[in-house]
């Protein structure tokens, strides 16, 4: 009898710790699909929320492999925020596979976050395969340009307070705050990159038009010319000589990318190679907006000329 | 006097004709000035009433997006910029656009200005080129058993997916491949339907459900498609245990749910026909096949992962025996959590333990249930050194699960991805085996691609 209750037991037990975690967080959660708007959450959010990042900092969401960890985070999630331009389309099979309906397309759990963001470098004409894994809708690095945060801020907080209307007022005051720290931090990082106005970038992926374009600096080159390809010789060539004739020194090269052709293009043009974080979190000691903007900035100040 | 009477007629008759149309041209030119004076009178009045009214207009939209905009602009005031960008006020709505929701979701299923498709359209191809040594030839006995020494479409697919409704997503796969006829013939191509299966999203309780024709989860690589596997060929357990046809045609239906636990758990619970011939055949619901699989998985540290699933499935052969089988896999991946993450290293095994009734007459003619116990393993590790290049390791053993003999089989092979849509693998594979089983060398060359649609790598 004691031997049957005991194995009886065993089970309830473990059923019960297993939902007691559950239970006890009445938190709503959050998850954010990439890590930038994690960062930008985080900020809006201020610590009344749990924010969840669906990839791993530092980890390139374009060769992404689901991880079922990934499938439990986006199950107890309550609101999920999303790029808007496909940079993160992996998270619809996530969204299928957790059997959380509250987070599937079209529904009010769900931010897309580029909505109403001046979208740059829309491919135009036939879109196949030959130019790589190119993204239909346009550039997603948006977040790089400070000047989209009002948009991409309203677009969360909005989200945030279909799920929480009692906190609604919380976050909008939180986003105020946020934006006006953003206003005045870049107006400091302009002033920062302010000699270099008009300055070429090259870079190993297209990660920085919104960055450019907030900083008034140019883009000189892309080392990969098909996204996910990697660069030919003859494109290398051509590149190398663009880079010569318009003195372009500064090779910013994203942190999870191999360094050889970055080194390469350095070695045959004297330039210099930053690895900088894409995202925040990427690079040690970025894992927040203005940290993560700081690094760029600064690297960048003291790399040009 | 006539003569100077008929001279001056000639000349008004002359003159006439010369100054009429002179005359009727200028009277014809005043009625189109007229005219035109009052369409340009018109015109400015026409201006004039645009005019006004676009100036109504526009002060209109300002005063209505001066509401709109008023609580949502930034109170602290974005830093300069180009008045373009800084124009661009938060939307009033995140709610998606009915175009958005209409869009494929992933990036390459037709997507283009003004070129909208409900679904998602994928064609994956998978080519092998099989070099077997002359004595499993001639038994066809190979691991592609009747394609010996041939280059074959192992596996051409079509896949259509998408969303059908707000609740329930759908998926159909049709796939040609060479496949084997039967000692003595030659392997044609056949087309087939592989997968149709719905997907219900929204069912309480966190369930999701689906039905129609699928591959079931049972054990690890059993759902994966030829052309995601990660060697050439199928490791030797499954192909003995389920046959070339592999267990991923089944009809039925399958739940799972994600257990409130603080790691990964999902479970899964079909019920199907049971059509697979090698290892089922009933293909009736009256003795169905039941389908389980507890699924786990565990983050260990920042690069690692590690997932168990322990899987089990009872059915009924086409003799009416019954045959139970049972499945053990782990698989660990490590990759350096900054950076460049590679080299990846990958570490994975499946062990099938099957219990089956055969068929039994003696020579009385009385039948009767013989019952086997068979097992089969493979372990396998697989270096990644770049994204591009990666070398691995598989050993095979197992025991048939109808009859005496047994095989273990050693399977180096080289992986090359010029992209995420185009895969080379070369194989080397040794097989020794006992009983009815014999020694073969092969060497495998493959070539992948993948067109349109492809789902994500899963772990």
């Amino acid at each position: 009898m004691t031997r049957r209750f005991r194995c009886a037991a065993i089970p309830v037990l473990l059923c019960a710790s297993a939902l007691a975690p559950a239970a006890a967080e009445a938190k709503p959660r959050v998850v954010a699909t990439l890590a930038d708007l994690w960062a930008v959450t985080e900020q809006l959010v201020d610590g009344q929320v749990d924010v969840e990042l669906a990839t791993h900092f530092g980890q390139n969401p374009h060769d992404f492999e689901i991880r079922p960890s990934q499938i439990l985070l986006v199950k107890r999630a309550d609101l999920l925020i999303r790029n808007g331009l496909e940079e993160d389309a992996w998270i619809d099979p996530i969204v299928e596979s957790s059997g959380n309906p509250k987070l599937l397309r079209g529904s009010p759990n769900v931010v897309e976050a580029a909505q109403g963001v001046q979208v740059l470098k829309i491919p135009r004409g036939p879109i196949d395969r030959s130019l790589g894994d190119v993204h239909p809708l346009g550039n997603p690095h948006f977040v790089a340009d400070p000047r989209n945060l009002p948009i991409v801020s309203a677009n969360i907080v909005a989200g945030l307070s279909r799920i929480m209307p009692e906190l609604a007022a919380t976050f909008e005051a939180n986003r105020t705050a946020f934006l006006a720290k953003v206003g005045a931090a870049y107006a400091g990082w302009r002033q920062t990159l302010a000699p270099h106005r008009g300055f070429g970038l090259v870079s190993y992926h297209d990660s920085w038009p919104y960055f450019e374009q907030a900083f008034d600096l140019a883009e000189c080159g892309i080392e990969e010319d098909r996204p996910g390809i990697p660069p030919s010789p003859q494109h290398l060539t051509l590149l190398i000589r663009a880079m010569k004739e318009k003195r372009c020194t500064v090779i910013l090269h994203e942190s999870w990318y191999p360094t050889d052709v970055s080194a390469f293009v350095a070695r045959e043009t004297g330039a210099k190679v930053l690895i900088v974080p894409q995202t925040p979190g990427a690079v040690p000691g970025t894992k927040d907006y203005f940290t993560w903007m700081d690094f760029l900035v600064d690297s960048l100040a003291r790399a040009l000329p | 006097m006539r003569k100077r009477s008929r001279g001056r007629r000639v000349f008004l008759l002359v003159a006439g004709c010369l100054f009429a149309p002179g005359l009727a041209q200028a009277q014809e030119a005043e009625g189109l000035r007229q005219q035109l004076e009052e369409m340009r009178k018109q015109f400015d009045a026409m201006r004039q009433q645009y005019e006004s009214r676009m100036q109504e207009l526009n002060e209109r939209v300002q005063k209505l997006e001066a509401q709109k905009a008023g609580p949502a602009t930034p109170p602290a005031g974005p830093p300069p910029a180009p008045p373009a960008l800084t124009q661009a006020a938060p939307p009033a709505s995140t709610e998606p656009p009915l175009m958005e929701l209409l869009r494929p979701h992933q990036p390459f299923a037709f997507a283009g200005p003004g070129r909208v498709l409900l679904f998602d359209i994928g064609v994956a191809g998978d080519f092998v080129a099989d070099f077997t040594s002359n004595k499993a030839e001639r038994l066809q006995d190979g691991t592609f058993n009747g394609r010996e020494n041939r280059v074959f479409p192992r596996h051409v697919e079509l896949i259509l997916a998408g969303r059908v409704d707000p609740y329930a997503s759908a998926a159909v796969r049709f796939t040609g491949a060479d496949e084997s006829k039967g000692p003595g013939r030659r392997a044609e191509i056949t087309a087939k339907l592989e997968e149709a299966n719905g997907t219900l999203l929204t069912l309480p309780f966190g369930t999701t459900m689906r039905f129609g024709l699928m591959a079931p989860r049972f054990g690890t690589l059993n759902v994966v498609h030829e052309d995601d596997l990660p060697q050439v060929d199928r490791p030797d357990v499954l192909r003995r245990f389920f046959g070339q046809e592999e267990l991923n045609t089944e009809k039925g239906v399958e739940a799972f749910w994600l257990l409130p636990t603080p790691f990964y758990q999902e479970v899964s619970l079909g019920v199907f026909n049971g059509d697979n011939e090698e290892a089922f055949g009933r293909g009736s619901i009256r003795d169905p096949l039941i389908l389980g699989r507890l699924r786990n998985f565990w983050e260990l540290g920042e690069g690692g992962g590690l997932q168990i699933d322990v899987s089990g499935g009872t059915g009924e052969t086409a003799d009416d025996r019954r045959n139970t089988i049972a499945g053990l896999g782990a698989k660990y991946k490590w990759f350096p959590p900054t950076g460049y993450p590679f080299p990846l290293i990958t570490l994975a095994g499946e062990a099938i333990y099957g219990n089956r009734g055969l068929a039994l007459t003696n020579g009385a003619g009385q039948g009767s249930t013989h019952w086997r116990e068979s097992r089969g393993y493979y372990l396998y590790g697989q270096y990644d050194w770049t994204k591009y290049w990666a070398a691995g390791l598989r050993y095979d053993w197992t025991e048939l699960p109808t009859s005496s003999g047994r095989e273990w089989a050693l399977a180096p092979y080289l992986q090359y991805k010029p992209s995420e849509f185009l895969r080379f693998r070369v194989e080397y594979k040794h097989t020794t085996g006992a009983g009815p089983i014999r020694d073969a060398d092969e060497v495998f060359l493959q070539g992948s691609f993948v067109m349109g649609v492809h789902p994500t790598e899963r772990f």
